[in-house]
């Protein structure tokens, strides 16, 4: 078009031919192409992309999931076509595009606000840019993402984000990982035109946990969403309108859940951190190792962030099936429990009572001398909540050379019954609760016990409206249930079908029972969950496409005890040994064990085993070793070493393995491969880690069971949340929060 | 220091095992004769006794215990010579005495001694530390 322009100039300036003459051809100097002479041709052939482009692929390499394959549907996103579910919002087209699009108040996990305006995109044939997390896309839709008009919006909504934030970056905790940092950089403007004072807001006591500097707030949302929404609390809210409004508590209310800890991950800048990590560190000094939680038998997934020989922080990793993206305030904030107490020399106490730190040498000396002395009978082994799988094969090992059987873990209960998986583990998994739509929850509070596995029944009974029926004491959980009973005759009636709810498990599509594990420590365990297995005939919970009947666990060392074998002999065989060997067991009724007993404390927190030991072994906690843990659902996971050991702890299979060759009962095996393989004789399903292995066969194959079931009410398992185990209770700031956030 | 001025010319390689042997034993002589100069020059008084210097340098000549070629005998002793004179010359500091010949000196008696004979490779690195 240019071109002729110029030569009809020339033309003109030449004076062959004067003005006036009317010549359509110089005149009109626009060059015709066969686009604007045949417009329906135009019309029909789409942009294609040039074709050496590479092929565009979803952001973070996501894989895309259509529900139904015929209902896609095809939008252009810079002029590249991409199918989209149907229902997908704009902004989710341009991710599966591979177009990262800046957003501050949209998660993909909470509902949609579409307040903070970051993620406008040019659409075609609209008057103005579209928040595209709001707007949903149709078909042959065109996006344009980095056209002028979407880059000048972002530069303004930029511009008015940063026009009241305090410059606070240099002391502020989110700098290096803040989102507005980042996406100011990339998407804002270079300079300001902003003259007047900036306004600031009063900071909110949210609890010992979560910092609140209310000035830096953007007023996302985020946080609002995430509390009513997936913790169930409606604690935060947005008070006031336009530049005056505040995220806070109405009234004077701390965050109580055992989810609060969450919204310091979503919360897009400095707003809400963590007060416990307060100025202690820059996110770019730590090195994160992938790692996972044994406060709980849930074994989220974890990232520990560690400086040099100490654990900064703990954050949440993304695991679809187990955690998603949450952490409890439990495994956010129990890490400086490491710090405490803790155990560095091997001690043993001498005749006066007071312990004396001796080497390793003499310690395990002592330990075989001891140990040979006494009749295998009467030597008991425990292995504690925390103990990873190496450590327990090892003890059982062990013991078992040296003649006795009288192994177990703790929270098992005085009879375990190892010999059929289903009867211990959730087999409907974790990610499987989602599609249920009926729960019956015996004798257990998965808001206390495990807050994640809490935290999928909720999304469950929000999306789906899942019923929830209750037996147990009353307790307050952040969904809508029915306190059917407190004891074990409501379940009779319900398996006879005398209770109203009966009908409601019968009619259920998924019906899903979970029995807590403190059900265990019942002498009439096996009449309970005689009654449970009839209520999951009558409700057909058990199918072969889906299994609705299981055992939420407390430890993480349970479902792995279990897996190996650790079943005793007998059920009280402490009161009658002379050896016992704690493995980081300090839930052990210490009065029960005689007074001329020999007790060998292996730990590495000084709780309250070592109170009643004559001998302390230190050993290393999960943070500094490689062990495999197995998380209520069957799933196997390897913790990492983030730090190294404390003064001259060693590992705890290491430390039995060294006690058996000084014993002169030497295991086989002394390397981790070695350890392994040992295990992949016993349970090979602890080798196949982030795998569930499902458990094969059901619970017909047990014996009937004729006990009879006693009328006492079912307790609760767990009565702190906040300190279930050595680490938690050596803990400050878990300290802190159960004396202020717990439900009096 | 008049004792080392002998030891400076460089002698002729021992022809034997036993001559290289009398040459180690009058090394280690030497090196007793000058602890107590050397606790003196560096003020090691409170640091160690004379006793445990001279079990280190016993030690140390232990380390090398297997060795049968005169050869290198003569080259070991060659250098333990010249650290030697570099202690007495005050050419090394106080921390090098420290840092090399005092601290982490604790297995000394248990050195290869007779209770370690029947233990596996992995009791011994399990004493040591976790890490081996």
């Amino acid at each position: 078009m240019g071109l002729g322009l110029l030569s009809s100039r020339t033309l003109l300036r030449s004076g062959k031919l004067r003005p006036g003459i009317f010549t359509p051809l110089l005149r009109r100097s626009i060059v015709s192409t066969s686009e604007l002479q045949n417009a329906e041709a135009a019309q029909a052939q789409p942009d294609s992309p040039p074709p050496d482009l590479p092929k565009r692929t979803p952001v973070g390499g996501a894989r895309v999931h259509f529900p139904n394959p015929e209902d896609a549907i095809e939008v252009f996103v810079d002029g590249y076509p991409v199918k989209i579910p149907k229902g997908m919002t704009v902004l989710q087209a341009c991710e599966i595009a591979g177009v990262d699009i800046p957003r501050f108040c949209y998660h993909s996990r909470l509902s949609i606000a579409g307040n903070c305006r970051m993620c406008l995109v040019e659409v075609e044939k609209s008057p103005k840019p579209v928040a595209s997390c709001a707007m949903p896309a149709l078909p042959g839709m065109k996006i344009k993402t980095d056209t002028p008009l979407a880059k000048k919006a972002r530069e303004g909504v930029m511009e008015f984000l940063l026009m009241n934030h305090p410059l606070d970056c240099p002391i502020c905790d989110q700098g290096g990982e803040c989102d507005l940092q980042d996406q100011s950089m990339a998407f804002g403007s270079d300079r300001g035109r902003f003259t007047e004072t900036k306004r600031s807001v009063v900071d909110k006591n949210l609890g010992p946990l979560v910092k609140t500097v209310m000035t830096r707030c953007i007023q996302c949302t985020r946080c609002v969403r995430f509390a009513t929404e997936i913790a169930g609390v409606q604690d935060l809210g947005m008070l006031g309108r336009g530049s005056g409004e505040e995220i806070g508590t109405y009234v004077e209310r701390l965050m109580t859940s055992e989810l609060s800890g969450n919204v310091i991950d979503i919360c897009p800048v400095g707003a809400l951190t963590s007060k416990p990590f307060a100025f202690k560190a820059r996110n770019w000094e730590l090195k994160g190792t992938e790692s996972i939680d044994v406060t709980d038998a849930v074994g989220s997934n974890i990232r520990i962030d560690s400086r040099g020989p100490e654990v900064m922080r703990i954050l949440p990793r993304l695991n679809e099936d187990i955690n998603e993206e949450w952490i409890s305030d439990k495994t956010r904030f129990f890490y400086d429990g490491l710090k405490r107490q803790r155990l560095n020399d091997p001690m043993i106490r001498g005749p006066d009572g007071r312990f004396k730190a001796v080497s390793w040498r003499d310690a395990l000396a002592v330990v075989a001398e001891v140990i040979h002395q006494v009749k295998p009978s009467e030597i008991v082994g425990v292995a504690g909540k925390l103990s990873d799988a190496e450590s327990m094969m090892a003890l059982k090992d062990f013991l078992n050379k040296m003649g006795s059987n009288n192994v177990w873990c703790e929270g098992n209960g005085p009879s375990p019954n190892a010999d059929i998986r289903s009867g211990y583990i959730m087999n409907t998994s974790i990610s499987g609760l989602e599609k249920a739509d009926v729960f019956l929850l015996v004798g257990t509070q998965p808001r206390v016990e495990a807050a994640m596995v809490n935290a999928r029944i909720r999304k469950t009974v929000r999306a789906a409206q899942a019923k929830v029926g209750y037996v147990g004491p009353a307790t307050d959980l952040n969904y809508d249930h029915e306190h059917l009973g407190t004891g074990p005759q409501t379940l009779k009636e319900i398996a006879d079908g005398r209770h109203p709810f009966s009908s409601t498990l019968i009619n259920a599509k998924n019906p899903c029972i979970i029995v807590g594990a403190g059900v265990f420590e019942r002498n009439d365990k096996d009449a309970i969950f005689s009654v449970v297995e009839t209520i999951a005939e009558s409700a057909k919970a058990v199918r072969p496409d889906w299994n609705g009947l299981n055992v939420l666990l407390l430890n993480a060392a349970q479902a792995a005890a279990l897996d190996l074998g650790l079943v005793p002999e007998s059920g009280n065989s402490i009161e009658s040994s002379k050896f016992i060997y704690l493995m980081g067991a300090d839930d052990v009724n210490l009065e029960k064990i005689p007074e001329d007993a020999f007790v060998v404390y292996q730990g590495h927190h000084g709780d309250r085993g070592v109170y009643r030991a004559n001998i302390i072994l230190p050993s290393s906690a999960f943070s500094e070793k490689e062990g495999t843990y197995v998380n209520t659902e069957g799933c196997a996971q390897t913790t990492v070493p983030a730090v190294p050991t404390v003064g001259d702890a060693r590992d705890d299979w290491k430390i039995i393995r060294a006690l058996s060759e000084v014993a002169g009962a030497c295991l086989p095996y002394d390397s981790l491969t070695a350890i392994r393989s040992r295990m992949r004789t016993v349970a090979p399903n602890l080798l196949n880690t982030d795998e569930r292995q499902p458990a094969i066969f059901s619970y017909s194959l047990k014996p009937e069971s004729r006990q009879e079931m006693s009328t006492v009410p079912f307790g609760t398992a767990v009565e702190n949340f906040y300190m279930t185990d050595s680490i938690t209770r050596a803990s400050k700031v878990m300290a802190q929060c159960s004396a202020s956030l717990l439900k009096k | 220091m008049a004792h080392l001025m002998k030891n400076l010319k460089v002698p002729p390689n021992s022809t034997s095992r036993e001559e290289a042997r009398k040459r180690t034993f009058d090394f280690f002589r030497l090196a007793c004769r000058s602890i107590p100069n050397i606790m003196e020059i560096y003020n090691l008084d409170d640091v160690v006794t004379p006793s445990q210097l001279r079990s280190t340098v016993a030690s140390e000549i232990r380390k090398n215990a297997h060795v049968t070629n005169p050869k290198v005998i003569d080259m070991l002793l060659f250098k333990g010579m010249e650290e030697l004179k570099n202690f007495v010359d005050h050419a090394k500091q106080r921390h090098h005495v420290i840092g090399q010949y005092v601290v982490g000196r604790k297995g000394l008696v248990q050195d290869l001694g007779p209770k370690d004979e029947g233990i596996s490779n992995f009791l011994k690195n399990f004493y040591s530390s976790n890490y081996s």
